[in-house]
């Protein structure tokens, strides 16, 4: 049973390696009998002393899925409801047309299901079928769950595993514009104008810049009257 | 936008060229934004000899954003603290 494990849990990163260390303190006054005792000054630092399932979460940033089928921006089917229940292969609604015209699903869109007890996760649409397309079929199984919670359906981007010139480029329209000022200053590079391709990178960093302070709603406003010290 | 919308801007015609350049600028553009975060997990487990302290980081990894332990009496994970320095290591007397 572990608790306060951010007082007593510590990390040092070492190469590819993150290695884990545990205060010997109040709480913990069992040292362990290994070789791998530390000392430093007052506090004593052991290796951790308890398994703990899926104990050790790291976020972080990779490249991942670079290319989609739909640009970012018409990724917009969305649905809510408190009707919504589960069986088979299976999700269905008690409204008529609810996924297709109301919701804006479409076969092939990958969706992701938050809110149900037992589904929650992502799957792909095979087909509408029913009286009015009040079933939406998943190419996955799904757990047979009724109808009551507030659950959200959402289509997410569904990866391209083998581009081509026809695929997406996994992000919104300021980044992907960074991405070709990005190629640009690659092809200056690879013409040796330097020049340009530090005028190109720099474009690319300030579209960065932009697209983080265009998610924050922040304003600056400094005094322009003829009395305004600066 | 489509990698053939970007050739065009861009003036090139090598799709597997532009396709390489797009994966490149994702990398520099996660490795100095957010963009995008995964999340990588490992049980902890109880230590018996020197190397038990050692997880391997994801292979794929760019950045770090933090790393946090499973608190099972609360059941969240909390957010712990970086040594900046590697503590050195003691012999333990086993008989003092």
């Amino acid at each position: 049973m572990s608790s306060y494990v951010d007082k007593d849990y510590f990390y040092y990163l070492r190469g590819r390696e993150l290695l884990l260390y545990k205060l010997l303190g109040s709480r913990n006054q069992d040292r362990i009998t290994q070789s791998g005792v530390l000392q430093q000054y007052d506090n004593e630092l052991v290796y951790p002393d308890e398994d703990i399932a899926n104990g050790l979460r790291v976020e972080y940033t990779r490249v991942s899925e670079p290319f989609v089928s739909e640009s970012l921006e018409t990724t917009l089917a969305y649905s809510s409801g408190t009707n919504i229940s589960f069986g088979g292969t299976a999700i269905t609604s008690t409204t008529g047309n609810f996924w297709t015209t109301t919701s804006g699903f479409e076969v092939g869109d990958k969706i992701r299901i938050k809110g149900s007890s037992s589904n929650d996760g992502d799957f792909t649409i095979s087909t509408f079928s029913g009286t009015n397309d009040v079933n939406m079929v998943v190419n996955e199984n799904i757990i047979t769950e009724t109808s009551g919670q507030r659950i959200i359906i959402q289509q997410i981007p569904k990866e391209v595993s083998s581009p081509d010139s026809t695929s997406h480029i996994n992000l919104n329209k300021m980044l992907s514009l960074a991405v070709v000022d990005y190629c640009k200053a690659m092809i200056s590079d690879q013409r040796g104008e330097i020049d340009k391709k530090e005028y190109y990178m720099k474009e690319f960093f300030g579209k960065l810049a932009d697209n983080e302070s265009n998610k924050r709603i922040i304003s600056v406003a400094s005094p322009i009257n003829a009395f305004a010290i600066k | 936008m489509t990698v053939l919308e970007l050739m065009e801007r861009v003036g090139i015609r090598e799709e597997t060229l532009a396709i390489a350049y797009i994966k490149d600028a994702i990398h520099l553009i996660q490795s100095n934004t957010k963009e995008k975060i995964d999340i990588h997990k490992q049980d902890i487990i109880n230590a018996h000899d020197s190397n038990d302290n050692v997880y391997i980081l994801p292979r794929d990894l760019i950045a770090i954003e933090n790393v946090s332990i499973l608190d099972t009496t609360a059941s969240k994970y909390r957010r712990i603290k970086r040594l900046t320095d590697q503590p050195h290591y003691v012999v333990e007397d086993t008989s003092p």
